[in-house]
């Protein structure tokens, strides 16, 4: 239980996958400019990484290590992935239109989102069990969410902001967010791990 | 042997998730009408947004389950508008840009009275935090719409907005970027400019004349002739489009106005 705890706090505060490991950094800055489609993308992520998260132990544990294959991680873990996306997009198209409303154009977006590959390489690289491995996906997901959330109601406030011209537009996102990296970077105290 | 169980795993997988995806976009296929799939074929797919809508698809979307918001695409020519004006059912083909924007203030900087000198950031979303004039319905001046008009058909000159109807292709986004709300999107008159009330408060003629000589004050003046399409909405006059309009009752209107806050585009 222990253990689960502080691999949650770790992935959404610490090792944050967004600050930490600059994973996910193309649609944190492309869908960070209104909060309303922030959230749509964060709970997308969510989705998707505890989903592939899962899927990705089975098959690494139950296939490519009983076979003794494991340098094929990589690639399979993408064919998993993006199949996955795929599927679930038709599944939520059919059965939860106002949903598919919601999430449906960041679903093919996060299809080659690093931040889910990164996800599950580090989840096997960790050497966690099952429990654990979803619960990573999940908090890893819900890291992200919460960091472009406030982004983008940064954002939405940087319109009122006077910023000098040669700044103006992705400059100063990048700028905000390596403070904002900065920040998050206090909390490495938290847990010495 | 493991070059073998390698190419298996990895040819096997590809193969079972190729074949759950194709099942699976049979056996979950959403039914659309044919008539959006018809008409998003028609159309050029630039997904450039002008007609207002999040790209082509939502485009045909819109137009199919409602008609009446058709206005033709402007990326696409002639022909192709007119095939979709048939394919949707509708008789009259509409005539290319049948709609343009307006702009309910028509006051100049030194027209209006400021309530003080910004320094603030350069704009409208800004400065209506604060207010800068005492008009607290007019144009700010500071032009977010000019920024955001994909055709540049919006300019600033003297802190009033001007829309050049030759360009403007009623597209709408000038109408979501206004802290104020001043934009509108309405049928642009055919054979004739289109005239516009160019103010936008609805106070009483004194408050309007105290805060701006340029305002509309309720006088209904403009309303009073043969066949005007004036009317009073409260206490500023506006256009009622759907009417047939001449000229001259519109002419008319524009010279006798008091305050000379009717204009034509």
């Amino acid at each position: 239980m222990k253990d689960i705890i502080t691999i949650f706090i770790s992935a959404v505060f610490i090792n944050n996958l967004v600050l930490y490991y600059f994973l996910g950094i193309c649609p944190f800055l492309g869908v960070s400019a209104k909060i309303e489609s922030a959230l749509g993308m964060g709970m997308a992520v969510i989705f998707v990484i505890t989903l592939a998260n899962t899927i990705s132990w089975l098959i690494y544990h139950l296939v490519l290590v009983k076979l003794g294959i494991t340098f094929l991680t990589y690639v399979v873990f993408i064919l998993s992935i993006a199949s996955l996306v795929q599927i679930v997009e038709m599944v939520i198209k059919r059965f939860s239109p106002p949903l598919y409303k919601s999430l449906g154009i960041f679903l093919p977006l996060i299809t080659v989102n690093c931040a889910i590959l990164g996800s599950t390489l580090f989840m096997i690289a960790k050497d966690y069990n099952f429990i654990e491995a979803v619960i990573y996906g999940f908090s890893g997901g819900l890291g992200f969410t919460l960091i472009i959330v406030i982004m983008a109601s940064l954002r939405e406030d940087l319109d009122y902001a006077d910023v000098p011209a040669i700044f103006k537009g992705a400059a100063i996102t990048l700028i905000t967010t390596g403070l904002f990296a900065l920040v998050f970077m206090g909390f490495s105290g938290l847990i010495s791990a | 042997m493991q070059i073998l169980s390698a190419t298996l795993v990895l040819g096997l997988s590809g193969f079972l998730f190729a074949l759950l995806l194709a099942f699976l976009s049979k056996k979950l296929k959403v039914e659309e009408n044919p008539l959006i799939e018809k008409i998003f074929n028609l159309l050029p797919q630039a997904n450039c947004g002008a007609c207002g809508f999040a790209g082509c698809k939502a485009f045909a979307k819109a137009i199919v389950s409602n008609p009446k918001v058709f206005s033709p695409c402007i990326s696409a020519g002639k022909t192709v508008n007119e095939e979709i004006t048939k394919a949707l059912g509708l008789k009259e083909v509409l005539s290319e840009r049948s709609f343009v924007a307006i702009h309910h203030c028509g006051a100049e900087e030194n027209e209006k009275k400021k309530s003080y000198v910004y320094f603030g950031p350069k704009t409208c979303k800004g400065a209506n935090i604060i207010g800068v004039f005492d008009c607290a319905y007019g144009c700010l001046g500071l032009g977010d719409c000019v920024v955001v008009c994909p055709v540049r058909a919006i300019t600033l000159k003297d802190g009033r907005i001007y829309i050049d109807h030759n360009i403007c292709i009623g597209c709408g986004k000038c109408v979501k970027s206004c802290p104020r709300n001043l934009f509108e999107i309405v049928p642009r008159s055919k054979d004739l400019p289109t005239y516009f009330v160019a103010c936008n408060n609805p106070e009483r003629g004194a408050n309007v004349k105290n805060v701006c000589r340029r305002g509309c004050i309720g006088c209904g003046i403009c309303t009073k002739f043969k066949g005007s399409p004036f009317y009073l909405e409260g206490n500023i006059s506006r256009i009622d489009y759907s009417k047939v309009m001449g000229e001259n009752v519109l002419k008319e209107a524009k010279e006798k106005c008091p305050t000379k806050c009717i204009f034509n585009g």
